[in-house]
């Protein structure tokens, strides 16, 4: 039986090698550029033809997916500071949705799988906050390590506790969209190779691989969703403060 | 509209509370063992981070099920 692990192996299509840096193209990176050419021709090339006042169908789309995304930056942000990151945010969703989406074609290749992609955008998130936090408030800003309303004889105890839930937030932000995407797709594949195993009983697992591959649409839709709107809640919690 | 948000809303509840512990005692322990071989406090680092760990989970759980309680009371008051 074949490996169910198989389809996230990473391999080189076009070697390219400058100066000891390793930079091939390889399926991951193709898969990463059908996300952005996706994306690109649903929403950013219709976009700049200009829009008309009565929306055809794509731009209908657009205008519905714009809509969802205010709404969450207005609810968590705020519809005044969150104007600013309308941009980021919506590329953020739009194109882990896209490499989401583009994960449940066969034979395609899952590039939030990698928990080095998530990570890097948790990361990237996490000094984000932390720069707006700091350029907004200055060394006030600090003042997010402490709740309010505790005694002061609490205060020492709570700094580290603060600060090992600040540190588990880009964490627990990469690990959920990685370990979602992955153990979908690992399921996926298993019952794919128990329906290969027996041509007497394949049809039952087949059937399985049906209803498991609508479950995972959903959930490649729902990830992209919690993985934005927790961006939104921790610039917003960094603006706020409390 | 609303009821579809309140549903988004669930579900994001629901992934978001299991990693949230888990990541929180692991990260709390990562850390106690970095300061262990830092400063060579052998095993007390780990033990105090792991338990600043599970407490920074529960407290982060711990905000989000309140919040979720304050939001349940004013949909209950805009029904009445």
């Amino acid at each position: 039986m074949e490996n169910p692990l198989h389809h996230f192996e990473v391999h080189n299509i076009i070697p390219i090698h400058i100066g000891g840096l390793d930079l091939s193209i390889s399926n991951a990176v193709i898969a990463m550029w059908v996300g952005l050419a996706l994306i690109g021709s649903m929403f950013v090339f219709p976009a700049n033809r200009g829009l008309s006042l009565v929306p055809g169908k794509l731009q209908s789309v657009l205008e519905i997916a714009m809509e969802f995304i205010r709404n969450m930056v207005n609810e968590f942000i705020g519809e005044e500071e969150g104007k600013k990151y309308i941009p980021f945010i919506a590329s953020l969703f739009l194109f882990i949705l896209a490499c989401n989406l583009i994960g449940m074609v066969p034979g395609s290749y899952t590039i939030t799988c990698q928990i080095v992609v998530t990570g890097v955008f948790a990361v990237g998130i996490f000094v984000m906050t932390l720069i707006i936090g700091f350029s907004k408030h200055g060394l006030h800003f600090l003042g997010i390590l402490i709740p309010p309303g505790i005694p002061k004889v609490l205060i020492p105890l709570m700094i580290p506790i603060e600060i090992i839930s600040m540190v588990a937030r880009p964490v627990s932000l990469s690990v959920r969209l990685f370990a979602n995407m992955t153990a979908g797709h690992t399921i996926l594949a298993v019952l794919f190779g128990l329906a290969m195993s027996s041509l007497m009983i394949g049809w039952l697992p087949f059937g399985f691989t049906v209803a498991i591959n609508g479950l995972e649409l959903a959930i490649a839709f729902i990830q992209a969703y919690i993985f934005t709107i927790l961006t939104c809640v921790y610039i917003g919690d960094v603006i706020h403060l409390h | 509209m609303s009821k579809n948000s309140g549903f988004r809303q669930g579900v994001q509840l629901a992934f978001r509370l299991g990693t949230e512990l888990t990541v929180a005692t692991i990260v709390g322990g990562l850390m106690g063992y970095a300061l262990d071989s830092f400063f060579g406090t052998k095993p007390w680092g780990l033990v105090v981070g792991v338990v600043f760990g599970v407490v920074a989970g529960c407290l982060g759980v711990y905000r989000v099920a309140t919040k979720m309680n304050i939001e349940d009371e004013d949909t209950n008051k805009n029904l009445e």
